[in-house]
């Protein structure tokens, strides 16, 4: 199943606790398709209190499969990447819109949507347009069995309709032919 | 002299059911499994009269000469083994229903608990298997079995053929006769077509006769 990895630089930011009990909390804030030379942890900015940290880069994975959902994501009116933190370190980075909502349902963990970049959106669409198998969705319903989707199996079994053996231990086909 | 035909059909009616169970017992033995060689010879001598029965058994004592017991077997494979399915599902449930194992079969099995008759250990074949009613009709034909308990309008032997045999019975040999890889069973369906329409009226005309009570005897 093809695949593309992207990696991702990410930024996050911590405000200034609003009471002396609480402690500063990093959240990812941006999503750099370009890949800053500089460490893990560097801080980048600092204005009201606000510090802007450079939260090291991570592996994002395009899968051929879950192509549907980044269409759902890039039609959306901001596309987003979901950024999931533990204990201030990236653990995952995605743009399925279903996965995100599924990692932001635990509460142990931070999940931030951050704004997907331009370029990134580009690779998207380019990954989109070589992968993506357009699945129809079937309603399924009850149909009488007088139908043609009948579900009772035939009275009688004809020729054509059997499990048969088309290739021997000799590989030829049925009689020796083919 | 009324009572002297009476005294003399008695025996008569005896003998009957005897050849009753003896043809069912012979489908019995066919159906669920295929003849050996030592059959087929025997089967091969059998002679028919003019009665259609009895060309039916001349066919088949033909056919039986013409074949080979190998044969045979294949093709009671290819017609009720195969691989997933065979080409015939021989059973009252999917005849009556379209599927396997739904309420005909356990209509049947209440109606077998009242009679006190249930499956052999080994045998894994549901009750609802041609086979099985086949052994039935001939223990019932004989006296082994008794189908008198069995309740609303299917008591006796007449009321059990008619609730659970005589719905499909006709279609199943109908079938039989032309699945494709049929050739000896052609033959047997041909028999059992005849044979059970043969019972199926005689049971009406017993009905019709007694009036509704319990059939002494479904004459052949």
């Amino acid at each position: 199943m093809p695949k593309e990895v992207v990696r991702l630089g990410v930024v996050g930011s911590s405000y200034p606790p609003t009471n002396r009990w609480a402690a500063r909390v990093l959240r990812p804030v941006a999503a750099m398709a370009d890949l800053p030379q500089i460490a893990q942890g560097t801080p980048m900015s600092e204005r009201d209190g606000i510090e802007t940290v450079y939260m090291g880069d991570h592996a994002l994975v395009l899968h051929s499969n879950e192509t549907g959902h980044y269409i759902d994501n890039l039609q959306a009116r901001q596309p987003s990447i979901w950024v999931a933190v533990d204990d201030g370190v990236v653990r995952v980075i995605t743009v399925d819109p279903y996965e995100g909502e599924a990692l932001a349902s635990d509460p142990e963990r931070i999940v931030e949507a951050v704004p997907l970049p331009p370029q990134l959106a580009a690779r998207m669409e380019a990954f989109i347009t070589a992968h993506h198998v357009e699945q129809v969705f079937h309603k399924r319903k009850r149909v009488p069995a007088t139908s043609a989707e009948d579900p009772r199996a035939p009275r009688i079994l004809q020729a054509d309709e059997k499990w048969v053996n088309t290739r021997g231990r000799s590989g030829r086909g049925p009689g020796g032919r083919g | 002299m009324k009572s002297a035909s009476t005294v003399a059909t008695e025996p008569a009616i005896d003998e009957q059911n005897a050849l009753r169970a003896q043809q069912w017992s012979f489908l019995a033995r066919v159906l669920s499994h295929a003849p050996d060689a030592q059959m087929l010879d025997a089967l091969g001598q059998l002679e028919g009269d003019e009665t259609a029965l009895g060309q039916a058994y001349e066919v088949l004592a033909r056919t039986a000469r013409d074949s080979d017991a190998k044969d045979v077997e294949q093709e009671f494979f290819e017609l009720f083994v195969g691989v997933g399915r065979g080409e015939l599902l021989p059973y009252a449930s999917f005849y009556l229903t379209g599927f396997l194992n739904e309420r005909p079969l356990a209509d049947l099995r209440r109606d077998l608990a009242l009679m006190g008759v249930e499956r052999e250990a080994g045998r894994y074949e549901p009750e609802d298997h041609i086979a099985s009613f086949s052994e039935i009709m001939a223990g019932l034909a004989q006296g082994t079995f008794d189908a008198a308990p069995l309740g609303c309008g299917a008591a006796g032997e007449a009321g059990f053929y008619a609730r659970h045999l005589q719905p499909w019975v006709t279609q199943f040999f109908d079938d039989l006769a032309v699945s494709p890889s049929a050739n000896f069973y052609r033959a047997v369906a041909e028999i059992g077509r005849t044979f059970t329409d043969i019972e199926t009226r005689a049971f009406e005309l017993a009905r019709k006769e007694v009036g509704g009570a319990v059939a002494p005897a479904g004459p052949a």
